[in-house]
This record gives C-alpha cells, sequence and structure tokens, in this order.
C-alpha cells in the first residue's frame, strides 16, 4: 500500500508521453484523477496506518530501503497530497502558453511520487535515496524553458543540491556508524557507549549535515539557487520552491535532527548556538533581499527563503514546542507561499508582466487575484486572524519557553522579518490598488481575471489561511501529539 | 452581550459594502445622482453606527468572546470605563468629522473609497475600545493601522502615498515592538484579560524581573509610535498633512489615541507598582518631555498650517503619555481629560484649517492675513479652540493641564516632579506663539492690509456646524467635568 502511492504518480507520468491522446482534455482528466486518486489513497492511508515497518529491499547490515507512517510523515506527506491536485489543476491552465507540456507533466507528476518518498521514508538511508532522487526529477523542470537563463539556473541548482547531499551523507554514515540503527526514533538512536570522547566531532558533523540538507531549505550562504530557479513555470515555482522542494530539505533537517542525532544529545552544544545563528541571519537576511528585489517571483523566492528559516529557526530551538512551532509553520507557510505565487502566476499568465513596478493598477482590474494576495500577504505579516500568525505565535512561544537567550533574539530576527514583510508585500498591494493621480487605465483596459482552474486553487488556499487563522486547534493539537510522540 | 458587536461589525461590514459597491469611480452625468445615494447611505450608516455606540456605551456585562485563536487566546470584547471614555470621543468626532467631508470631498475623486475606509476605521476605532484582552487589541491595532492608510493616501500624488507608506511602515514597526512584549507577558501572566494593577505572575517578577523591564520599555516604545513619541515620531507631521482635512482631524483627535489607549492598556498589564521608581519610568519620563518641548518648537517654526497642527498633535500627546508615564492617581485624571480636550480641540483645529484650504485654497500661516475678516464664525473657532490648547480657563485644555501638573509636582520623583510642571508651561507658551499669530493676524490683518479685497467666504452649514459642536464641546469638557472625573475615577480603579 506505502509503495503504491509513491509508484501511480511514476506510471501516470510515464504514461503522459506514452499515451498519444487525441485531445488536451483527456489528459487533463487522466492526470487530475491520477492525482486525485493518488491523494486519497495517501490519506487514507495515513489515517488507517499501522505501526508496521514496509521493508523494500535489504542491502547490508541494518541499510535498508523501507517505509513507514508516522507523525512527521503524517504531516508532510498530508501537506504535499493535499495541495498537488490543486496544484495540477492551476498547472493545467498556467501551462497553455507554454511548451513541452508532455515533458513538464512527466516530471511534475514523478516528483509528486518522490517527494511522498521522503516523507513515508522510515530510516535515514531510505529518505537518502529518495532525496537525491528528488534533485535528479526535478532538474528537467527547472530547465523547462530552456534559455540560456533557465539552463544555467538548473545547473546551478543541480550542483548545489548534489554538493549539499554530499555533505548530508557524512551524517549519514555517522549515525549508521555511531547509531544503534538508521531507522527514524523521537529522542535519536545514537549509541551513548559509541559517542564517548566523540562528542565535538559527531556535533561538527551534525552542523554539516544540517548544512548539507539546509542547501535544499535555502539556507543562507547556499540560497541563491532558489531566487534563480524561479524562471521555471509558476506551478513548478509555486509548488515545488515554496512547498515540496525546499521543505524536504526542512524535513530531512527535522528528521535528522529529532529522529536521528536527537535533541537531548545536541541541545545546548556549540552546535545549536551555530545552526541556530546560521538561521536567524538567514530569516533577516532573505526578508532584506527580497525587499531589494523588483522581480515578482523572485521576491516571493527570497521571502520563502526567510520563511523556511522559521520553520527551521523553530527546529533548531529543539523542544517539543518548537517542533510544533516548526510543523505549524511548515504547513501554514506552504498555504500561504503557495497561493501569493499562484497569484504571481496568474498576473504573468494574464498580463505578461513579470516586475513589480509594472503592476500599477492592475487590482481594478484583477479584484479577484489581487484580493487574495493580499489576504496572503496579510497572512505571511502575521495579521491575527490569519494563519501566520498562529504559527509565529507559536514559534515564539516556543523560544520564550525555551529560556535560551538566543533564541529570545531569534523572536526579535522574527519580527525585524515580519516588519520587512509588511514592506515587500504591502508596497505590492498599495501599487495595485491606489496607482496614483496620474496613472492613465487605458494602459490596462483589457486585461481582466483567470478563469476557474487558476483561480479555485486559490480561493481553496485562501479559505484554508482563514481557517487555520480562526480555528488552529485541531492541527495544532495534532502537530503536539506528533511532537510528543503520541501518534 | 452579543451587542457589543453591533457597533464594531456594521461599520466595518458598511465600509466593505461601500468599498465594493463604489469601486468605479463616478463619471459623467451619473456622478450627482451617484454622489448623492452614497452621501445618503454613508450619513445613515454613520448615524445608525453611532446610535449603536452610545447605546453600547450604557451596557454592563461580563463580555462577549467572539472565538479561540489558540487554546487559550480568545478574541474577547469588553466594555470598562476605559473603552467608555474613548468611544465617547470617537462616537462625537468621527460622525463630525464625517459630515463636514461631504462638503469637502466634493471636488474629490473617488470618494466611495474614502468613505469606505472611513468607515472602516468607526468600526475598528470601536473595537479597539471595546477589546478586552491584548491579542485582541493587537489585532485591531494592525487593521486600524491598514484601514486608516488609505486615507492618508487619498489624494493619489506621489507625495500622498509615499507619506501613508511611511506611516503604515512606521505604525507595523511599533506594533510588531509590541507583539514582542505580548510574547513575553502571555508566558509570565496567567491571561492576557486587561487589569489595572498588574497580571504579572510573581514568580516572572523575581525570575526574570529586569529582563521583563526591558519588554516592557519596549512594549512602550513600541505602542509610543502610534502615539507620535519621540524618536518615532516622524510619520506624523508627514503623514497628517497630506490627508483630507477631515481625516487628519480623525488622525490627530482618535487614531495617534490608539496608541495612548495601548499605553494605557499596557501599564496596567505590567502594574505601576512593577514599573514605579524602575529606569524604565526615568527613561519614558525623558522621552516624554523631550517630546512635548521639541513637538512645539518644530510648531512654532513651521509655517504650513496643517503641518503645523501636525506638530502640535505630536506635542500635546506627550502630554498624556507625560500624564500616565508619572504613574500618579491625579496626574492619570489629567491625561485621561487632555485626551478628551485635545480630541475634541484638535479635530477642530483640523476641520478649521480644512475649511480654510477649501475655501481658500490657502495653506501657509502667512497667507491667511485678514482671514477672520472673511471667514469669521471658521476663525472664532479657531481662535476658542485655541486658547483652549494653549490651556486658558475655563477651557478643558486648563483644567487637564492643572491635574497633569498636580500630579507631577505631587508624585515626589526627583527632578521629573518640578522639571515637567516647567516644560509643560514653557510648551504652553510656545503653543501661544504658534497659534495665536493666525487669529491675531486673522482677525487684525493691520492698517497697510487691503481690505477692499475681502469677500464674505464662510463655508455652508455642513462645516461650520461640526466645527462649531466640537469647540463648544472642548470648552464644555472645562466648564463641566465632575461626571467625566468621576468616570476616570472608576476607570483607574478598574472598574
Amino acid at each position: 500500500m506505502i509503495v503504491t502511492v509513491i509508484l501511480i504518480p511514476f506510471i501516470a507520468g510515464i504514461l503522459v508521453p506514452a499515451i498519444p491522446f487525441q485531445k488536451r482534455w483527456q489528459k487533463e482528466v487522466f492526470l487530475e484523477t491520477a492525482v486525485v486518486l493518488n491523494s486519497i489513497l495517501v490519506w487514507y492511508l495515513l489515517l488507517h496506518h499501522s505501526d508496521s515497518t514496509f521493508l523494500l529491499a535489504h542491502f547490508t547490515g541494518n541499510l535498508n530501503i523501507s517505509f513507514r507512517v508516522d507523525g512527521m510523515s503524517m504531516v508532510f506527506a498530508g501537506l504535499v497530497s493535499a495541495l498537488w491536485p490543486f496544484a495540477t489543476l492551476y498547472a493545467f491552465e498556467y501551462m497553455t502558453k507554454e511548451e513541452h507540456e508532455n515533458v513538464f507533466f512527466l516530471f511534475y507528476t514523478l516528483t509528486y511520487g518522490v517527494t511522498l518518498g521522503i516523507a513515508l521514508a522510515a530510516n535515514l538511508l531510505t529518505m537518502y535515496f529518495f532525496y537525491e532522487l528528488l534533485t535528479l526529477v526535478t532538474v528537467p523542470l527547472v530547465m523547462h524553458t530552456l534559455t540560456r537563463e533557465a539552463v544555467l539556473a538548473s545547473r546551478k541548482y543541480l550542483y548545489y543540491s548534489l554538493g549539499g547531499a554530499a555533505f548530508a551523507f557524512l551524517g549519514l554514515i555517522m549515525v549508521i556508524v555511531y547509531g544503534s540503527t538508521t531507522d527514524f526514533i523521537l529522542g535519536g538512536v545514537l549509541d551513548p557507549a559509541k559517542t564517548v570522547g566523540k562528542t565535538n566531532v559527531l556535533l561538527l558533523i551534525y552542523v554539516m549535515a544540517f548544512m548539507g540538507f539546509g542547501i535544499k531549505a535555502a539556507v543562507c550562504p547556499f540560497n541563491s539557487w532558489l531566487p534563480q530557479a524561479g524562471v521555471a513555470p509558476t506551478p513548478v515555482t509555486a509548488l515545488l520552491h515554496a512547498v515540496a522542494v525546499v521543505k524536504s530539505g526542512a524535513f530531512a533537517i527535522i528528521r535528522l535532527t529529532y529522529y536521528s542525532f536527537g535533541t537531548d544529545f545536541l541541545k545546548g552544544t556549540w552546535a545549536q548556538y551555530a545552526v541556530m545563528s546560521v538561521v536567524m541571519f538567514t530569516i533577516v537576511y532573505g526578508c532584506s533581499r527580497a525587499v531589494k528585489e523588483t522581480h515578482l517571483k523572485r521576491r516571493l523566492a527570497y521571502s520563502t527563503i526567510s520563511n523556511l528559516s522559521y520553520i527551521l529557526f523553530g527546529a533548531v530551538i529543539m523542544t517539543p514546542l518548537g517542533l510544533v512551532g516548526a510543523l505549524t509553520h511548515l504547513v501554514f507557510h506552504a498555504v500561504m507561499k503557495i497561493s501569493s505565487f499562484f497569484c504571481a502566476g496568474a498576473v504573468m499568465h494574464q498580463t505578461d508582466r513579470h516586475y513589480v513596478h509594472e503592476l500599477n493598477g492592475l487590482g481594478y482590474k484583477m479584484p479577484r487575484v489581487f484580493g487574495i494576495f493580499t489576504i496572503s500577504a496579510l497572512a505571511l505579516m502575521g495579521v491575527p486572524g490569519l494563519a501566520g500568525f498562529v504559527s509565529k505565535w507559536n514559534l515564539a512561544g516556543a523560544a520564550v519557553e525555551s529560556g535560551n537567550p538566543l533564541a529570545w533574539g531569534g523572536i526579535a530576527c522574527l519580527l525585524v522579518s515580519a516588519l520587512l514583510t509588511a514592506i515587500y508585500m504591502l508596497t505590492i498591494v498599495v501599487r495595485a490598488f491606489f496607482p496614483g493621480k496620474d496613472f492613465d487605465y487605458s494602459t490596462i483596459s483589457d486585461i481582466r481575471d483567470p478563469n476557474w482552474k487558476m483561480l479555485l486553487p486559490l480561493f481553496v488556499f485562501t479559505v484554508f489561511i482563514i481557517l487555520f487563522g480562526v480555528y488552529s486547534q485541531p492541527v495544532v493539537g495534532f502537530f503536539m501529539s506528533v511532537a510528543t510522540g503520541a501518534v | 452581550m452579543y451587542f457589543i458587536l453591533l457597533p464594531i461589525f456594521f461599520p466595518i461590514l458598511a465600509g466593505l459594502f461601500l468599498l465594493i459597491h463604489y469601486r468605479t469611480p463616478l463619471s459623467g452625468e451619473k456622478k450627482n445622482a451617484g454622489r448623492k445615494s452614497l452621501l445618503l447611505l454613508t450619513g445613515c450608516f454613520l448615524v445608525i453606527t453611532a446610535v449603536f455606540v452610545v447605546i453600547a456605551l450604557f451596557c454592563e456585562g461580563e463580555g462577549f468572546i467572539l472565538f479561540y485563536l489558540t487554546k487559550d487566546l480568545p478574541i474577547y470584547f469588553r466594555i470598562d470605563n476605559v473603552g467608555r471614555l474613548f468611544s465617547a470621543l470617537a462616537v462625537i468626532v468621527i460622525p463630525c468629522a464625517g459630515f463636514f467631508s461631504f462638503e469637502y470631498m466634493k471636488h474629490e475623486e473617488r470618494e466611495g473609497r474614502y468613505y469606505g475606509f472611513y468607515l472602516l476605521v468607526f468600526g475598528v476605532l470601536n473595537a479597539l475600545c471595546f477589546s478586552g484582552n491584548l491579542i485582541t487589541f493587537y489585532l485591531f491595532f494592525e487593521l486600524l493601522t491598514m484601514s486608516s492608510m488609505p486615507l492618508v493616501l487619498h489624494s493619489g500624488s506621489k507625495e500622498a502615498v509615499m507619506a501613508g507608506l511611511k506611516y503604515l511602515f512606521y505604525s507595523l514597526c511599533g506594533a510588531y515592538a509590541a507583539l514582542f512584549g505580548i510574547y513575553f507577558l502571555y508566558r509570565n501572566c496567567d491571561s492576557l484579560t486587561f487589569t489595572v494593577d498588574g497580571a504579572l505572575r510573581a514568580s516572572a517578577i523575581t525570575e526574570h524581573g529586569t529582563f521583563l523591564l526591558a519588554v516592557a520599555f519596549i512594549m512602550l516604545l513600541g505602542f509610543g509610535v502610534k502615539a507620535g513619541m519621540f524618536p518615532m515620531h516622524a510619520w506624523l507631521p508627514t503623514a497628517h498633512p497630506v490627508a483630507p482635512a477631515p481625516a487628519s482631524a480623525v488622525l490627530s483627535a482618535l487614531i495617534v489615541k490608539a496608541g495612548v489607549l495601548a499605553v494605557i492598556r499596557v501599564l496596567g498589564m505590567f502594574g505601576r507598582d512593577f514599573l514605579k521608581g524602575t529606569w524604565v519610568q526615568t527613561a519614558w519620563l525623558c522621552l516624554t518631555l523631550i517630546t512635548v518641548f521639541m513637538g512645539s518648537l518644530l510648531a512654532y517654526r513651521e509655517p504650513v498650517l496643517k503641518k503645523r497642527l501636525a506638530y502640535s498633535t505630536v506635542s500635546q500627546l506627550s502630554y498624556i503619555l507625560f500624564g500616565l508615564a508619572v504613574m500618579d492617581e491625579t496626574a492619570f485624571v489629567g491625561s485621561f481629560l487632555h485626551i478628551l480636550a485635545h480630541g475634541f480641540i484638535k479635530a477642530a483645529l483640523f476641520l478649521c484649517a480644512g475649511a480654510i484650504i477649501y475655501k481658500t485654497g490657502k495653506t501657509r500661516v502667512e497667507e491667511m492675513r485678514g482671514i477672520g475678516k472673511e471667514m469669521p464664525v471658521t476663525m472664532w473657532c479657531f481662535t476658542i479652540a485655541s486658547l483652549g490648547l494653549i490651556g486658558i480657563p475655563p477651557t478643558g485644555g486648563f483644567l487637564s493641564k492643572w491635574y497633569l501638573a498636580l500630579g507631577s509636582l505631587n508624585s515626589g520623583i526627583p527632578v521629573f516632579d518640578v522639571l515637567g510642571p516647567v516644560i509643560l508651561l514653557v510648551s504652553a507658551l510656545l503653543t501661544a506663539g504658534y497659534l495665536l499669530p493666525l487669529s491675531i493676524h486673522g482677525f487684525f490683518p493691520g492698517a497697510a492690509y487691503d481690505y477692499g479685497s475681502l469677500r464674505k467666504r464662510e463655508p455652508c452649514k455642513l462645516m461650520t456646524v461640526p466645527i462649531s459642536i466640537l469647540t463648544a464641546l472642548s470648552v464644555l469638557v472645562g466648564i463641566f467635568p465632575h461626571l467625566i472625573i468621576a468616570v476616570i475615577h472608576m476607570a483607574a480603579a478598574g472598574r
């Protein structure tokens, strides 16, 4: 069953170019059905999971490829499978203007399976395997337009990711050597008997592995691939570079920290302070770059860099509450950012405008898109009543509770970043709705809102932004039970 | 207590309705008919909301929880006496300035947007007054910034848009500084529900006392941004003059006071006993006195009337903050009286300035020679309001300053107990210096003045009546203060 949900996207993806579809809508229906079906299967699996591990292949010793559903995988797999059908729907409409559709949908759907593989992996080796695979299947998506810019971006993406994975590999080896098993167990698997006297080496390797996985999560100074990769079509930037790929990085770090090395081993060490400083710096750095950036999608990409570090900040607090904060932001940010990216994509699709200063007055012509954009902007800023407030509240609450003075400084970083978020998001909103006295409305007279395929995902995400904002207890309660190991 | 939701959500919904219904600008032949229905609607909405607020003012009750943000974080509304006083001010000023706008905004574009956001601001202000805990307050504090920004940048000129953004970012900066404090308060208090005698747990004070003082200071600074406290006052003189005059009146009389209201609430949460005599109090007193003096001085040398009034607001708001910083009951009464008196006076002054701009197009003080002969009613009101702001008996301004000085002298804080009243007096002198020349030159333009060019330019009733009402109220606060003072004492005791 677990393997099925990973395989279905593979099969469906490969079938897209293989089946000679007569009409475009047939392909759409085929893909959407496959994706929705798979998502339903995933949710069924998550809700009726057993604790057993499914062993796919056994290499040697305790090295094997196996899958298991635990709390963390429920969060990530649930998130990914909830977003994928909407993103696919949006992609149908968006890709009407692009070429090589079949190749695009092949890899796009493959990525779904690979991401689920990461989410459902039962041990570090399996996760590492799918992690590498994720890089390989997403490179063609970045390269999609085949312009020089895109090729360069994908090359950079490839080198960065492979390099990062190499560092992460060091971490993997250390866990194999010094751990009792490579399986994910909340609290860590390091064997105290073996680690005596090796603490500092292990901590160093942890930091290296953190940065290695952190490359996918765009931790500074390894973030420059993400804004460049924004040349990819918007469904890719929105779903992969705001959710699936980058959050795989964050997810891997959480696995590494909470389930392999263990927080008892790491908490209060120099390694914790080192990674926390890096993360805090990235939070502010990403936002500052976003303020400076005038290209709409790249601005959002920088915002993602900053927000991913919110998640990592929660993770490196290394308390259960910190993990709750991290998971909350992992899920809530996904919804907010995908919503704002889809708005940006809708604008690009409808108007071919890519820069912030070209958006003047569009709020009157595309009221739905910009209304939704405004809501996602407010949510990202953390206005109470919207999703972003709850996740920031949890993160800051965890930081206060931890009693770690550096984490208190982290709260200040969060708030500085919130202010910068307000600056880079609200200037767009103000431009769109208040173009100024001398603005010539005739230049935008033939622009209108996109059709339902683009709007439906946006509406759904907006509903969730508000829903999570006003009624988050069930979700946060679930995260709590994940963090304490009750699920 | 469902009723408490009406004065909050009715104007918000009404505002949204106007925004959506009048989203395209009126033009051509339809403009007149469209404008009439817009004004009729806005007028009705304003009056209905005012009635709701007045009824709500007399409500007694436990409050009402709308929903929970997280497990123990309710959005909670409650009516207490602090909120009553603030919303009593709002319910008078907003409709007055609103009716004034009917005439003032005649030649502006996109009136629908203006009135839409105007009503939003009304609802959000009511929500601020009736907030029962810090998180609800914070929510509406943010919304207040968002909904009032479009009023600032209404004219759409480059200058106005930049001023609007400046206002937005300063306010958000302050709000986030405050949020930093809220995170820590939440962990160190049993609940975030407002009190007047401190909600911090005793164990928290002994453990993190020093740090919590820093947190208190950051919160005061943060909320102080909205109240134009030095060093974050710079948005005020930029944002107020570019807004349409009635909007500046609301900004100056009410929206900046949201910062004051916030400071009152924060003081209550930390408790006066916790802050009294600490470095936080000293630093805060310093900042307020610097602001009082600096604001007056800058106003004194400012030639543009509306900007001058904006600097004056900076100065006057710090009178109020000074009274709160003294942490003495008499000074607290003075602060509250000044909130009311300054609210009425400054609204009246800004509306007068608006009337002058509307009728003559003159913005600079030196151009206004002889204006009293042309617009006698407006200028009489301006003069009376000016006298109130200077603090001449029997106006409200006199009484509030009297209490402020008395409280300061009683407080027994070294140096500041005397320094405070001295600076207040110097500032009063400066106030006379920057306000009275208008009246003097307005009514006595001098022998060399060309009387032949004078024309009757008194604005219509829609403008003069609101100005007169506000001016009259500013005097009445001084003549019949007993009821108000009784309510303030109740508010200070937390009832």
